[in-house]
């Protein structure tokens, strides 16, 4: 599903380099529930951020679900974003203009649906979230945990195969996280693959494989409550 | 996705009122103070008779001065004209020129006034296509017989006659009857074409009568008269056997070959003159149609290229301005963006939605600018005031309007080029992080 072999990231200025990620393997499988922790600066959300497409890689080969990434130009990139892969951010990064029933509209307005196609894909998809009575509100006027929903609702619409979640508790209190969790966690028993940064160790220790990153690298992997010392973690 | 983006221009207004109606207020004074000169330029400049004014040519004679090099004449002495008029070589041709007069109602309520009138001959009327709300000019027999007849202007005989139809009814003017044969409908050709040389922008005659009665009875004359040369006796004969211009002269040619031989006449019956020991400038005949007419008699005042200079640098001063707050307000949108990446957009739908953007600003500006260019032309209306100039052509139209709106979308998008360009090229990765 994705495949990650020897990447590297490297920030230049004029004065230094940053390495961000260095010689990162990794292999995530078909309905995986991965999480990421580590501490700030160990390129968490540089990996994250290369997984989705968002950033390039200075070297290292990556494959998303079978294609190589990184001859693919903008127009290709973003297609593959919008068909295989959902996004949920840690402060939401919801349309304060848009209510939520075009929040969720967003992504399945690039992929040039027909407004009798994504009616019904959005209702369901706020439906699942247990939002589907509030499609004309705004995003100013719900809490962090509804916000957060709407996103998920925003990430799954779509049905990608692919949901990559940046520190989604983070910005949410220890009652909300534990719904938002719930959730993801029974998204990811339907079949999606889910790969979630978080500092929070409580919510790694929950999933079925965590990844601990340091300076750029795999450190260890923590897989089904087994814990394993690895440099490199290709499955 | 055309009104997608449309509706988002629309809510991102109203998520930055302050900062977009600062956008719109500087496209509209730019657009605004443009669009007044424009149209100034556009109104004085433009081809008053754009139908046929290929076919209509003003006849330069140059029978000036030998000893300078001056410019030819544009009018023409007595003699040629009526040479030439005499001659009726061309498909249509009229001598013309202005005299004073004053009625005398026969309504005892109004008092005697003066008016401007012009002689013409008959060709004039369907000549220069002049609209007629009742009844019609007068016949080439009316030239010829000297009748006393004439055509009121829609302004004279609302004075005259309430506006009602006056055909039939007589006029009292310089104390003989005149027989009213027509009433003009409006007809103000803005520049006044047949007669530049006085006053381009003046408003019309308020009488036609047949040109002959102006030499016939000695009407004064109110326009420019040159001559070169002194005249040579006195009296009024005098007058019309010397050099003096005064007498504006067209005709009607309807194809290159009736041109060629207009001129090949003119230059004949110059030569012929020659020998008569007139003329004793080298040949310089010459026929202009209106266009070539307007732009060698510089109808356009030197101020104009000026204004409309002073005009594109506000304009460009006023976009600039819009560049650094499109700047401002693009990148403000950058977790937006970001956002929009992520979810599938890639750059060129996000550099289409934020050109539409920009355009509903330029639109927002053009329709404000056209209001601020109404108002403005209607000052500039008060300050030439009626005395210097007629005013009443000085106001918007539809192609007017159309280029306005049109300049401010355009201007708008291309000043939004590089704001959108740099919006378009961060890297949402940052942005999506630290919204």
């Amino acid at each position: 599903m994705l495949e990650m072999i020897d990447i590297c990231k490297v920030y230049r200025t004029d004065l230094v380099q940053t390495h961000a990620l260095r010689d990162f393997s990794l292999s995530v499988q078909e309905g995986e529930f991965v999480t990421i922790t580590g501490p700030s600066g160990c390129g968490k959300t540089t990996f994250l951020n290369i997984a989705g497409l968002l950033e390039t890689y200075t070297s290292g080969s990556y494959q998303l679900d079978g294609v190589e990434v990184s001859q693919l130009n903008d127009f290709k990139r973003a297609r593959l974003r919008n068909e295989k892969i959902g996004f949920i951010f840690q402060s939401f990064n919801l349309m304060p203009d848009l209510n939520l029933f075009d929040n969720v509209d967003v992504p399945l307005r690039y992929r040039g649906l027909k407004a009798s196609e994504r009616k019904p894909l959005i209702e369901k998809a706020l439906e699942s979230v247990g939002l589907a009575g509030r499609m004309k509100h705004l995003p100013s006027q719900l809490s962090g945990g509804q916000q957060q929903r709407v996103a998920i609702a925003r990430a799954l619409v779509g049905s990608p195969r692919f949901l990559l979640a940046d520190e989604p508790t983070g910005n949410l209190d220890s009652n909300t996280a534990r719904g938002v969790m719930e959730l993801l966690q029974e998204i990811n028993e339907l079949g999606t693959t889910i790969v979630m940064v978080t500092h929070d160790q409580e919510l790694a220790r929950e999933s079925r494989r965590n990844i601990h990153i340091l300076d750029g690298q795999i450190h260890e992997e923590n897989g089904r409550g087994e814990m394993s010392s690895s440099a490199s973690a290709v499955a | 996705m055309f009104f997608y983006y449309l509706r988002l221009a629309a809510l991102s207004y109203r998520r930055n009122p302050i900062l977009s109606s600062l956008m719109v207020l500087a496209v509209a004074v730019g657009i605004a103070a443009y669009m007044i000169v424009f149209t100034l330029n556009y109104t004085m400049g433009g081809d008053p008779i754009p139908h046929k004014s290929s076919q209509l040519f003003a006849v330069q004679l140059d029978n000036w001065d030998p000893n300078t090099d001056s410019d030819p004449p544009q009018q023409l002495t007595y003699t040629d004209a009526m040479a030439l008029q005499q001659a009726g070589r061309a498909w249509r041709q009229t001598a013309s020129s202005k005299f004073s007069g004053i009625v005398e109602p026969d309504n005892p309520e109004l008092r005697p006034f003066m008016f401007i009138g012009r002689g013409a001959y008959a060709d004039f009327f369907p000549m220069f296509d002049v609209p007629f709300q009742y009844g019609s000019g007068w016949s080439a027999d009316a030239d010829a017989n000297l009748e006393q007849v004439t055509v009121l202007s829609r302004d004279l005989n609302e004075r005259l006659f309430g506006g009602a139809n006056s055909v039939g009814e007589t006029i009292t003017m310089d104390g003989t009857q005149w027989q009213v044969i027509g009433v003009l409908d409006r007809w103000d050709p803005v520049p006044k074409f047949y007669d530049v040389n006085n006053g381009p922008f003046d408003s019309g005659e308020e009488l036609y009568i047949p040109w002959g009665h102006v030499v016939a009875r000695e009407l004064p004359r109110s326009g420019n008269t040159n001559c070169w040369t002194a005249i040579g006796g006195s009296g009024f004969q005098a007058f019309l056997n010397s050099e003096c211009v005064w007498i504006q002269y067209w005709v009607e040619l309807r194809d290159a070959n009736e041109e060629a031989e207009y001129l090949d006449f003119i230059n004949g019956y110059v030569q012929e003159q020659k020998t008569l020991g007139r003329f004793g400038r080298p040949l310089n005949n010459a026929l202009y149609d209106v266009n070539e007419w307007l732009l060698k008699e510089e109808v356009l005042p030197d101020e104009t290229s000026i204004l409309s200079m002073l005009a594109a640098m506000l304009l460009a001063v006023c976009l600039l301005n819009t560049i650094g707050l499109l700047l401002a307000k693009f990148l403000g949108k950058s977790a937006e963006i970001g956002a929009r990446q992520a979810l599938g957009a890639h750059k060129g739908s996000l550099f289409i939605q934020h050109m539409i953007e920009a355009g509903f600003i330029g639109l927002l500006g053009g329709l404000l600018g056209l209001l601020l260019a109404h108002y403005g032309l209607e000052g500039v209306k008060i300050l030439l005031g009626n005395e210097l100039m007629m005013t009443d052509w000085i106001q918007l139209n539809v192609p007017i309007v159309i280029t306005t709106i049109a300049l401010a979308i355009v201007s708008t998008v291309i000043a939004g080029l590089y704001p959108i360009w740099r919006a378009c090229n961060i890297n949402p990765a940052i942005h999506l992080k630290t919204q």
